[in-house]
């Protein structure tokens, strides 16, 4: 469910379940916390990308069905916890290719990329509330890329936004017009990055995590686990299945 | 009221206060000399009385803003470079104290600790053409005592897109990610721009503009000296190894 691919000094770690518009399940997201924690030592950048028609959908959350005490769900939110925060820790800088849709836990991993490329037409956004699930894992990372207004707004408002609306208020930093040119372009700027000084890319990137931050993402955690298998949840996330 | 053979000029004239950076044929690179003129300019308008300047407006004489920190000179010497780059700090947080609103009027070019100067700045003006942004990690320097000004001027999240990508980028597209709030279409339109902005800005009640910036101040963070005072220091670090000096020297040496 997760490919990797050394192209050069970039290394891309790719989403790869395309038939479920790459849900993400606990498996995959152990996964990808391996591929990440197994950067090869030599590569200046990494690539964050998806197979396939989009980026990331959000979880599997068909998965959820059979755990109405929520253990899917908090394994799938300590996941993606592990697996943001892995891509925060690395020394290099990261690349998200999100190409077609980055929704719900898809859009949270934008909250791990230095860089986030996108197209026009895109769908972003984190509508989760309305299910009962709380993305408050998220919003540590969120407002660090997006400030706390967009975050707010991303994490509360239950919508989705395009692409080119996403450019506007931060949540990515280039937008092309289609999205099959998302990955090459994406894959551009790491070749890009991983040329430059890695001395200066590096003391830049600590300073820039030392004058901001991120705050309580372990509290952050807990106030979304918490939520997981309560009576909301069990009564509203059953809209989830039966949408798809 | 102003001194014509000084590398800085401060001119005041009602309630708009005007500071020109005055070294074009080095395109206003800071070098100790300049910012050290700047201090002493910027310390007489702290020292006026009540009832002085509403606004302060900041520009470059020639066609630059400012070329960023003149490093050549202090290449091989840590010490003056740590001394260069405190300079700047020291001067950041002057400005960001200072109880009047203060305009960057980037005329030209604002290139890495000139691109610093527009951000500490409360607003930035340009126009679509001019060239603005941070290539220090292009030349293995890192920017940290303009980072957090650039923190809070665009938030972390761009901030880190600009500073690690490096290269430059136009008045336009610096307008358009936020380093920029007012943008106009070419070069001629830039100061009556400024005008129209420094007659709105001098309009205001001065109490409510300096009791408004000094909030924003305590809320953003920015009366913490101790970040950008590290950040000279560690700035300084990053110049002394060899990734730096050896792109520095080619760079000048080309």
């Amino acid at each position: 469910m997760i490919r990797t691919h050394v192209h050069g000094d970039v290394y891309e770690v790719v989403l790869a379940r395309a038939e479920k518009r790459n849900a993400l399940t606990p498996d995959m997201l152990g996964q990808l916390c391996t591929a990440i924690g197994e950067t090869p030592r030599e590569a200046g950048g990494l690539l964050l990308t998806g197979e396939g028609a989009v980026f990331c959908a959000g979880f599997d959350l068909s998965l959820c069905k059979d755990a109405p005490g929520g253990e899917v769900m908090r394994a799938l939110l300590e996941g993606l916890h592990r697996a943001i925060s892995a891509l925060r820790r690395l020394e290099i800088p990261v690349v998200v290719g999100a190409h077609g849709a980055a929704i719900a836990g898809g859009c949270a991993l934008l909250g791990g990329g230095d860089l986030v490329v996108t197209n026009s037409d895109a769908k972003l956004g984190y509508p989760v509330v309305r299910l009962g699930v709380s993305p408050a894992i998220s919003a540590p990372f969120l407002r660090r890329l997006a400030g706390d207004g967009v975050a707010r707004s991303r994490m509360l408002e239950n919508g989705l936004i395009s692409g080119r609306e996403a450019l506007v208020c931060g949540l990515a930093h280039e937008c092309l017009p289609a999205p099959d040119a998302v990955r090459d372009f994406a894959l551009e700027a790491a070749r890009m990055l991983a040329a430059k000084p890695r001395g200066a890319l590096a003391a830049t990137r600590r300073w820039l995590d030392e004058i901001s931050p991120i705050e309580l993402d372990v509290e952050a955690l807990h106030v979304s686990t918490a939520l997981a298998g309560g009576e909301e949840e069990r009564r509203l996330l059953p809209q989830a299945w039966a949408a798809r | 009221m102003s001194n014509t053979n000084q590398l800085a000029q401060l001119t005041l004239d009602g309630p708009v206060a005007r500071l020109a950076l005055n070294r074009p044929d080095a395109r206003n690179a800071l070098s100790l000399d300049l910012l050290g003129a700047m201090h002493q300019e910027v310390d007489r308008l702290q020292s006026r009385a009540p009832g002085g300047p509403h606004v302060l407006i900041i520009s470059g004489v020639g066609k630059s803003f400012c070329a960023g920190m003149d490093l050549k000179a202090v290449l091989d010497n840590n010490r003056l470079a740590l001394e260069l780059l405190t300079s700047l700090a020291e001067w950041t947080l002057k400005i960001r104290r200072l109880p009047m609103v203060v305009v960057a009027s980037v005329n030209g070019a604002a290139i890495g600790g000139g691109c610093g100067l527009a951000c500490v700045c409360d607003l930035a003006i340009t126009h679509a053409d001019s060239k603005m942004g941070y290539p220090e990690v292009d030349l293995g320097v890192c920017p940290a005592v303009v980072a957090p000004w650039l923190v809070r001027k665009v938030g972390a999240g761009r901030a880190r897109k600009i500073l690690l990508t490096g290269g430059l980028m136009s008045g336009r597209e610096a307008h358009a990610c936020g380093m920029v709030d007012v943008l106009c279409e070419s070069a001629s339109q830039l100061d009556e721009t400024v005008e129209s902005v420094a007659r709105r800005l001098a309009s205001g009640g001065s109490n409510a503009l300096a009791a408004t910036k000094g909030l924003l101040n305590q809320l953003d963070g920015s009366l913490d000296d101790s970040i950008v005072m590290r950040g000279a220091q560690l700035s300084a670090q990053v110049l002394a190894t060899p990734e730096a000096q050896s792109r520095l020297r080619a760079k000048f040496s080309s």
